[in-house]
């Protein structure tokens, strides 16, 4: 962040003792910190369930796909790696490249999107698994969409930030940090998912099924 | 400032009414926000007391038929979820938002309007939590609009729509579908999940506000304990909320969408449950507590004339409690079958906590001691916090030994034991606030006389009603049934008296409040010769706060401006001392430099608007009606989200 | 001030570079899943992915968070949110029985 930007958020700055993190990227961060209680709660509620047995199956864990989850594992990884250039070339100030790195975050983020939906519909229309089929099934699927939403609302705000760019020519000191604390979120839900892909996936899938 | 922003001003002129009933919409003063609070908090009060008194006449005797039994178990879990959550977190909220600033030196929070969105979202909550009411009691499953059915059990009979009918905890499976068909879970569920999020807003507002935006010179060990609980519950709640939001989804999708996350006929665990709650609940009983300590810790010292015995220690202990707090949920399951090692593990924890709060009460105790105390209205509601919390810690202790609790669970020995705690310790504690910053915000005295009478009434009434609990509990008096052995008549019919002499306190305090504030003398800037800032800025409050932001030199800056100490440690008034403060109240009332303030804004009430009618839209989403419900909710929400984002928080100047 | 932990940042080349580097992770995780399903690991198989996992995180947190040259309260607060649902959830887990202490 400039020392211009700085200066227009918080003229007072001085006048207070500060732990020298700007106002906003502190909420994001208390918030993010937040979201490790909410996932947890989730994860926790899929390993307890996915090694009990239940009079309908079938259960996640014996029909995943794991060569199609780990390709979109990888298109969210990734995404985490065009995000941090799209947060690079504006701090260089280059406005072309910045959108083309959201455009792309925003697109593999889709992707991702895409093939979790993919997933769903196989699951629900070949496998006869929905969410009531059982609690481990419940439990997937909460777990999965819950972190599903997350990524989308992030495309949305990615989305929202490259069109703001197109129309303005560019974006403000201002909003630079404003595309931080997008960065921030999304490499957020990333890692959520890089538990999820080795706890939930590699870790409880049952061997040779996949 | 950007294009983007004229351009939205032109489309919605901004807000610019200073006064009336637009001005308290479109507020984003943390000062008018923390009165909404209250006044909202205090409504909800007088909502819960009534349903706390049409118990009591219920079971003044053993085979009463005032209530049916559905009605009943409607008004105990709505008395409960109402006092929790619509009164004493409110409550708190009012002081911490009104406070937070002028006790850290600061003109308002680090993010105004999201503070203006906590408080609309909480309105809009508890509304929705109640209109659960005008919704006829036994739907057929499902979330269709239900008629009145006619094979029922006459006990079964509601006259209240659907109020939440699970107990505040809602335990499954006796909260699914199965046993509660009606709607009343569902916007119980929501209506928390919508208080929630106000909540979690909140949190991370003071907690931003408390790290960036504290005086010059204020460190962390020179901030006033009040400031220190309100940042601690604030993590309390940063960290607890995310657990009951996941749990209430379950529920929520259990009931909606077919899950079976509890339903342990497909192999759920609503042992689940318990835990997931206790996980939020437990912390959830420090973020009630915890504000009325801190405004205890405020109060005893003012009036003791001395300073508070131990600051970093009770500081600390606060702390302590906040974080010991999250390892001791499973004491409320020990009647669950959990593990008998995680009982003994348990109970261990549970005895902990007994070790920080003691620390406090012994602190504000040596705080008193051979202080000069001045028995005003305020310190007598510290008193009262003391003793009757210190009754209810100890009640409390007893919970924590595994035998005697399997004994005391699910009887009146828990019910008298959370009130001491709840009401003896966190109302006690918060009126006591009451009376003590009523000047801040109006400007004029409470009357003192009717104060006592307040306080001395609701000190027997209190007892009469919640002492006689602990040995109906103890001779098997069961809580939440609306039958009980006529054996235990004649105390019953004392505890309904009791809470009938907490009524009459209550409108000898309504009155109080009213004259007072019409009629009650002029305070001054600094009426009860006080410690901290807040006092050394005119009452009421000017809108900027502080004309000029002070630099802090230590703890309780403004006492020391005051005062000096002679060789004995007795404080003596410095002779320029009244200079100083008229100075400080001139510059209050004339400040030398205008001073820049946030716009108000329409865009926090219209997007906390949309919160409720996606939850509308998810108890009726099998109808059209209730899908466009939801995505209205949405439209709204997203509307002014990019309203709110094209507006600068200040006008250019 | 706030000019001065900017140079520090990782260039482009240095964000490409750890990308393959978590590409490799996730590769090395992913084969480790099906050596799994070949020859049974036990536990090994367990502690390695929950290792690599672990890395992975530390490394986007670290790097593309940038909390290696952020202020010491940014990685307070998140480490205080990680621990504290790891260790509660823990709990829940083993009193259920699911995370077994002893066989």
């Amino acid at each position: 962040m400039t020392a211009a930007a700085h200066e227009a958020q918080s003229p007072h700055q001085d006048l207070h003792e500060s732990t020298g993190v700007e106002n906003r990227k502190l909420a994001m961060w208390a918030f993010l910190s937040s979201e490790f209680l909410f996932f947890g709660a989730l994860i926790t509620n899929y390993l307890l369930y996915v090694g009990r047995e239940f009079a309908s199956g079938p259960k996640p864990s014996e029909i995943y796909d794991i060569p199609f989850t780990s390709v979109s594992s990888f298109v969210l990884l990734m995404s985490s790696l065009t995000m941090v250039l799209a947060h690079n070339a504006l701090s260089r100030g280059d406005q072309g490249a910045t959108r083309t790195w959201l455009l792309a975050t925003a697109m593999l983020g889709s992707v991702f999107l895409a093939g979790q939906v993919f997933e769903f519909t196989e699951f629900i229309t070949l496998e006869n698994m929905t969410l009531a089929t059982n609690p481990s099934a419940s439990a997937f699927y909460v777990l999965t969409g819950f972190h599903g939403t997350h990524v989308a609302i992030g495309v949305i705000m990615l989305l929202s930030l490259f069109g703001l760019s197109k129309r303005m020519g560019g974006l403000t000191n201002r909003q630079f940090l404003n595309l931080e604390l997008v960065g921030l979120y999304w490499h957020f839900v990333d890692i959520i998912w890089i538990v999820i892909f080795t706890v939930v996936y590699l870790l409880t899938a049952v061997p040779g099924a996949s | 400032m950007t294009t983007a922003a004229e351009k939205a001003t032109t489309i919605f002129r901004r807000p610019r009414a200073e006064t009336g009933f637009w001005s308290w919409l479109t507020t984003v003063d943390h000062k008018k926000i923390g009165i909404l609070y209250g006044y909202t908090a205090f409504i909800f009060f007088v909502i819960g007391g009534a349903e706390a008194l049409l118990l009591r006449i219920h079971l003044a005797s053993a085979e009463s038929n005032v209530l049916s039994a559905a009605d009943y178990n409607g008004l105990f879990t709505t008395h409960g979820l109402t006092m929790i959550f619509l009164v004493v977190m409110p409550m708190s909220a009012a002081f911490m938002n009104y406070l937070l600033p002028l006790m850290i030196g600061a003109r308002d929070v680090a993010f105004p309007r999201l503070n203006a969105l906590s408080y609309w979202i909480f309105l809009f909550g508890g509304i929705f939590l109640y209109s659960g009411l005008l919704f006829s009691a036994v739907a057929p499953p499902l979330g269709v609009v239900p008629g009145i059915p006619g094979n029922l059990d006459p006990s079964d009979a509601r006259s209240f729509g659907a109020l939440p009918d699970g107990g505040w905890f809602m335990y499954q499976p006796n909260a699914a579908q199965e046993f509660s068909p009606s709607l009343a879970i569902d916007f119980a569920a929501l209506g928390l999940q919508i208080l929630g999020v106000a909540s979690l807003i909140s949190a991370v507002n003071f907690i931003v506000t408390f790290f960036n935006l504290r005086a010059k010179g204020m460190r962390l060990l020179r901030v006033p304990v009040f400031i220190w609980m309100t940042v601690v519950v604030a993590f309390l709640l940063l960290f607890s909320l995310p657990i009951i939001a996941i749990a209430l989804f379950m529920v929520t999708f259990d009931r909606q969408f077919g899950t079976l996350f509890f339903d342990a006929t497909a192999g759920g665990d609503p042992i689940l449950w318990q835990h997931l709650f206790w996980l939020f609940g437990h912390p959830e009983v420090y973020i009630l507590i915890l504000p009325a300590m801190g405004i205890v810790s405020e109060i005893i010292p003012v009036f003791s004339r001395k300073p508070l015995f131990g600051y970093a220690a009770v500081v600390f202990a606060g702390a302590g409690i906040a974080f010991l707090g999250f390892g001791v949920w499973a004491h409320h399951m020990f009647s669950s079958g959990i593990t008998t090692v995680a009982q003994v593990g348990f109970g261990l924890t549970t005895m902990t906590i007994a070790i920080p709060t003691g620390v406090k009460i012994f602190n504000w105790m040596g705080t008193m001691w051979l202080g000069r105390l001045q028995l005003k209205t305020p310190m007598w509601f510290a008193i009262g916090f003391l003793t009757m919390f210190t009754i209810g810690g100890l009640s409390g202790v007893t919970h924590a030994v595994v035998p005697s609790d399997w004994q005391q669970t699910d009887t009146y020995y828990i019910v008298a034991h959370f009130h001491y705690v709840l009401f003896g310790g966190a109302i006690f504690g918060l009126f006591g606030g009451l009376y003590y910053w009523f000047p801040k915000f109006s400007g004029r005295m409470m009357n003192d006389r009717l104060g006592k009478v307040h306080f001395w009434l609701w000190m027997i009434g209190f007892n009469m009603t919640f002492a006689p609990m602990h040995w109906l509990g103890l001779q098997g008096m069961i809580r939440r049934t609306w039958r009980y052995d006529p054996s235990l008549e004649t105390w019953n019919r004392i505890v309904t008296v009791g809470a009938f002499i907490i009524a009459i306190g209550l409108l000898v305090f309504i009155f109080n409040f009213r004259t007072s504030k019409r009629r009650g003398e002029i305070a001054g800037m600094d009426p009860w010769d006080a410690r901290t800032l807040e006092w050394s800025i005119p009452n009421p409050t000017p809108a900027f706060n502080f004309a000029e932001v002070p630099i802090v030199h230590g703890l309780d800056e403004f006492w020391h401006q005051k005062y000096t100490e002679d060789k004995t440690g007795r404080p003596i008034r410095k002779p320029e001392a009244d200079e100083q403060v008229a100075r400080l109240e001139d510059i209050g009332i004339n400040p030398p430099e205008p001073v820049h303030l946030p716009n108000p804004s329409y865009f926090p009430i219209v997007m906390a608007a949309g919160l409720p009618l996606i939850a509308y839209g998810i108890i009726f989403h099998r109808s059209i009606a209730g899908k466009a419900l939801i995505v209205l909710g949405v439209v709204i929400a997203l509307a002014a989200l990019i309203g709110w984002g094209s507006e600068p928080l200040e006008e250019a100047h | 001030m706030a000019d001065e932990h900017h140079v520090a940042h990782p260039t482009p080349a240095q964000y490409v570079k750890i990308a393959i580097g978590l590409a490799v992770l996730t590769a090395i995780e992913v084969g480790l899943f099906y050596l799994n399903d070949a020859v049974q690991l036990g536990w090994i198989n367990t502690a390695a992915l929950l290792i690599l996992a672990f890395l992975k995180f530390v490394i986007v947190v670290g790097w593309y968070m940038h909390i290696r040259y952020e202020k010491a309260a940014v990685s307070r607060f998140f480490t205080f949110g990680f621990a504290l649902a790891f260790s509660l959830y823990a709990v829940v887990l083993i009193s259920f029985g699911v995370l077994a202490v002893s066989r």
